[in-house]
C-alpha cells in the first residue's frame, strides 16, 4: 500500500493481513523444507509429528486471516486497490493452505517409501530436486507478494513450466523401472503421488504469482498464457 | 559592536561637518540641502545592503555571502564566518557518518537496522546477500515479510534477544544462518546475521562420526555374539560349526579392516606424523596396482592400464599407493560384472601428474559429490556394506592427497560411470628422461603388453 489512508487504523489492518499471509507462507516454506529432508534423509522420528502439528497451525492461520479479511470488507468497505488486496489475500491464503496439505502428503509418503532400495536414487535425486525447485518457486512467489513486484511474479510463471517438465521426466523414469521389475510397482506408485504433489505445489505457487499481478495491475491474469501475462506486466 | 558603531558614525560625521561648513560659508539654505542629500544617500546605502541581506537569506544557506561596505562590512563578515564554520562542521559530520557506514559495510556479519515497528531502515551488503533483501524494494518493508522463518518470527515477538537463533536460510537451503537482534537507541533494533554453515557442518560431522563408528562396530559385534550364544546353547554338528565360525571370522575381519582404516586416518591426521618424501618411479607402482586390480576383480571386469608418461614422483610411496589402490578398489566394487575399468597415468602440459581411474559403473549423483569424502558417507548403505567397504576409503584418499597438496577431481554420471582423478602438483612430478634409459624402455614394453583393453578379462 503506497498511499496512506486518512484512517491510520485501516492501514494497520491492511498491513496486518499482508504480514499474516507472509508469516503463514513462512510456515509453509518450512514445512516444505522439512518434507525435502524427509525425501533425502534416512530417518527422523519426530518429523511426522512436527509436520502434523504445523499443519494444524497453518490451518488455524488460514481461518484467522480469512476472518480479518471479512471484517475489513464489512467495516471499511475498501475500494480499488485495497479491495483487490483483500480479495487476493483471501485467495493466496487458500493456495498456501493447499500447499500445506500437499506437503503433508509428501512427508507421509516419503516415510512410507523409505524402506524400498530399488528406487532410492529416483527419490533422493530426481524427486528431491523437483521439490527443491518447487520450494524456490514458492519463495519467489512470496517475495513477489511482499514487494508487489510484478516482473518477478511474471517470471515465476515460467518456473512452473520447468516443474511440469520435471514431473513428466520422473514419470517416464518410473514407468521404465516398473516395466523392468514388477516389484518396484508399489514404491513407484507412491513416488508418483509424491511427484504429483510437487507438481501441484508448483501450480499453487503460480496462482500466488498471478494474484500478485492482479493486485498491482488490476487485471485478472488467471488462465492467460505466460506471454499474455508478460505483455500485461510490461504495460505501465 | 565598537567597530560597527565607529564605522557607522563616519558617514554622519562627514555630513554633519559638511553641513556646518556650508552653513558657515553659504547660509542656511545650502546647509539644509546638503543635510537632505546626505540623509538620502545614507538611506539608499542602508536599503541597498538590506536588499543584499534579504536576497542572501532567502537563497540557499550555503550560497555566497554578499560583501558589505562601511557599517555593513563587519555584519556581513560575521555572517560569512558563521556560514563557513557551519559548512566545515557539516563536512566533518558527513565524513564521520560515511566512515561509520563504510565500517558497517565492511563488517563480515550482516547488519539490518530496524525501526520501532520492525521495518527495514538500512542493511549492509552482506545482510542483503544472506537474507535475500534488496534495499531498492525493501526499505521500510516489515522485516518479517521477507525473513519469513517461523522461528525468527517467534524470536522477534518473544522480546528475549540474549541468545542468537540458528535458522536455515530462506534463500539457500544449504546455508545456515545465526540471527541475533540487538536493541539500540531506545526503540531501534539491529539484526545481525552470520553464516554458520561451516560450523554447523563441523558439529554435524562430529555427531555423525561418533554415531557411525559405534554403529559400524556394533553390526559385526552383534553377529559374532549372536553366533557365540547359539553355539553355547545348541549342539551343532561339525559342518554347521565350521560355517558359523567362517561367518564369525568374516565379521571379525570386517571389524579389523574398520579399525585399521580408523588408525590409518588418525595417523594421517596426527600432527607428529610428518610426510616423509621419497623419490620413486611411477611405472612400477602402476604395474603393481594393475596386478592388484586384476586379483581383486577376479576376471569380472575388463581392465586396462595406460601409462602416458613415465615419471618420478616425490612423495610417500606407501601413502600414495594406498590412496590409488583405494580408488581402484572402489571402481571395482561399484562396477557390475562385465563392465570396464581404465587406470591411467599421464603428465599434463603444466607439469602436474594425473592418476585417473575411469569405470563404467553405477555412477554418483551430483548431489552426493561434495560429501563423498566424508567419513562413513554412503550413497547407498546396503550396497557399500555388501561389497565390504568400511566407508573410510575416500576419507583416507582425501587425507593422503591433502598431505601431498594434490587434488581429487570427480566426474560422474548416474548409470554411466565415474572418473576419479588425482592431480599431483608439478613440483612433485619429474618427467623421466625419454627413451634410451634401459629401465624405462623395459617398463614401456611391460606396459604395452598390459595396455590393450580387455586382454586381462
Amino acid at each position: 500500500m503506497t498511499q496512506d489512508h486518512t484512517n491510520k487504523q485501516f492501514d494497520v489492518e491492511m498491513e496486518g493481513i499482508r504480514s499474516g499471509v507472509l508469516s503463514m507462507g513462512g510456515m509453509v516454506e518450512k514445512q516444505l523444507t522439512r518434507a525435502i529432508k524427509a525425501l533425502s534423509q534416512e530417518e527422523d522420528a519426530d518429523l511426522l509429528d512436527a509436520v502434523g502439528a504445523d499443519e494444524a497451525a497453518i490451518n488455524q492461520l488460514q481461518i484467522n486471516i480469512d476472518q480479518q479479511c471479512a471484517q475489513i470488507i464489512a467495516r471499511r468497505q475498501p475500494a480499488a486497490v485495497d479491495l483487490r488486496m483483500v480479495l487476493t489475500v483471501s485467495k493466496i491464503v487458500n493456495d498456501l493452505e493447499r500447499i500445506g496439505d500437499e506437503v503433508k502428503k509428501i512427508a507421509y509418503k516419503a516415510a512410507q517409501t523409505r524402506g524400498s532400495d530399488q528406487l532410492t536414487r529416483v527419490r533422493y535425486y530426481d524427486v528431491g530436486r523437483a521439490a527443491a525447485n518447487a520450494l524456490a518457486m514458492l519463495q519467489h512467489a512470496l517475495d513477489a507478494f511482499a514487494r508487489l513486484d510484478v516482473e518477478r511474479a511474471a517470471s515465476i510463471i515460467d518456473e512452473d513450466e520447468a516443474i511440469d517438465a520435471a514431473f513428466s521426466a520422473i514419470l517416464r523414469q518410473l514407468i521404465s523401472y516398473m516395466m523392468e521389475d514388477p516389484r518396484t510397482i508399489t514404491p513407484a506408485l507412491e513416488i508418483v503421488f509424491i511427484a504429483k504433489s510437487i507438481e501441484r505445489i508448483g501450480d499453487h505457487a503460480k496462482n500466488i504469482a498471478e494474484a500478485v499481478v492482479q493486485v498491482v495491475k488490476g487485471k485478472d491474469v488467471r488462465h492467460s498464457s505466460a506471454k499474455q501475462i508478460r505483455a500485461e506486466v510490461a504495460q505501465p | 559592536m565598537k567597530l560597527f558603531v565607529s564605522r557607522g558614525l563616519v558617514a554622519p560625521a562627514i555630513v554633519a561637518l559638511a553641513t556646518l561648513v556650508a552653513w558657515a560659508i553659504a547660509g542656511t539654505g545650502w546647509a539644509l540641502a546638503i543635510l537632505a542629500i546626505g540623509a538620502a544617500a545614507a538611506i539608499a546605502f542602508h536599503l541597498y545592503h538590506l536588499q543584499l541581506l534579504s536576497e542572501w537569506a532567502s537563497g540557499p544557506l550555503d550560497g555566497p555571502v554578499p560583501v558589505g561596505r562601511g557599517s555593513w562590512a563587519p555584519t556581513f563578515g560575521a555572517i560569512y564566518r558563521q556560514v563557513r564554520t557551519r559548512a566545515a562542521y557539516q563536512r566533518d559530520l558527513r565524513h564521520l557518518i560515511a566512515r561509520f557506514q563504510q565500517a558497517a559495510e565492511a563488517i563480515p556479519d550482516g547488519i539490518v537496522v530496524l525501526d520501532k515497528t520492525n521495518r527495514i531502515e538500512w542493511a549492509n551488503p552482506r545482510a542483503l546477500a544472506q537474507l535475500g533483501l534488496d534495499l531498492a524494494h525493501d526499505t521500510s518493508a516489515p522485516i518479517v515479510n521477507l525473513v519469513r522463518q517461523p522461528e525468527f518470527l517467534r524470536y522477534l515477538e518473544s522480546g528475549d534477544y540474549r541468545e542468537p537463533i540458528v535458522v536455515v536460510s530462506g534463500r539457500d537451503a544449504r546455508m545456515t544462518l545465526s540471527l541475533q537482534l540487538v536493541p539500540f537507541s531506545l526503540d531501534k533494533k539491529m539484526l545481525m546475521s552470520r553464516d554458520v554453515t561451516q560450523l554447523e557442518e563441523l558439529a554435524r560431522m562430529r555427531r555423525d562420526f561418533i554415531a557411525n563408528v559405534s554403529h559400524e562396530l556394533k553390526t559385526p559385534l552383534t553377529v559374532i555374539s549372536g553366533f557365540v550364544e547359539t553355539m553355547q546353547d545348541m549342539e551343532l554338528d561339525t559342518r554347521q560349526r565350521e560355517r558359523f565360525l567362517q561367518l564369525m571370522l568374516e565379521q571379525a575381519n570386517n571389524m579389523q579392516r574398520l579399525v585399521a582404516d580408523l588408525l590409518t586416518l588418525s595417523t594421517l591426521e596426527s600432527e607428529h606424523n610428518v610426510l616423509i618424501d621419497e623419490r620413486f618411479a611411477i611405472v612400477p607402482l602402476m604395474l603393481e596396482l594393475s596386478n592388484e586390480a586384476k586379483a581383486l576383480s577376479k576376471g569380472q571386469h575388463e581392465l586396462s592400464l595406460d601409462i602416458g608418461d613415465a615419471a618420478t614422483v616425490l612423495g610417500s610411496r606407501d601413502e600414495l599407493a594406498s590412496a590409488f589402490g583405494n580408488l581402484i578398489s572402489n571402481a571395482i566394487r561399484y562396477t557390475p560384472a562385465r563392465g570396464w575399468i581404465a587406470i591411467a597415468w599421464r603428465v599434463d602440459t603444466d607439469g602436474s601428474g594425473v592418476f585417473s581411474v575411469t569405470d563404467s559403473g553405477i555412477g554418483v549423483a551430483a548431489d552426493h559429490l561434495p560429501r563423498l569424502t566424508e567419513r562413513f558417507y554412503r550413497v547407498d548403505r546396503s550396497r557399500s556394506r555388501a561389497t565390504g567397504g568400511t566407508g573410510l576409503g575416500l576419507a583416507i584418499v582425501k587425507h593422503v592427497l591433502l598431505r601431498h597438496q594434490a587434488e581429487l577431481e570427480i566426474k560422474s554420471e548416474i548409470g554411466r560411470g565415474s572418473t576419479f582423478a588425482v592431480r599431483l602438483p608439478a613440483p612433485r612430478v619429474e618427467r623421466a628422461p625419454p627413451t634410451g634409459d634401459p629401465a624405462h624402455s623395459e617398463y614401456q614394453e611391460l606396459t604395452n603388453s598390459a595396455a590393450p583393453r580387455g586382454t586381462s578379462s
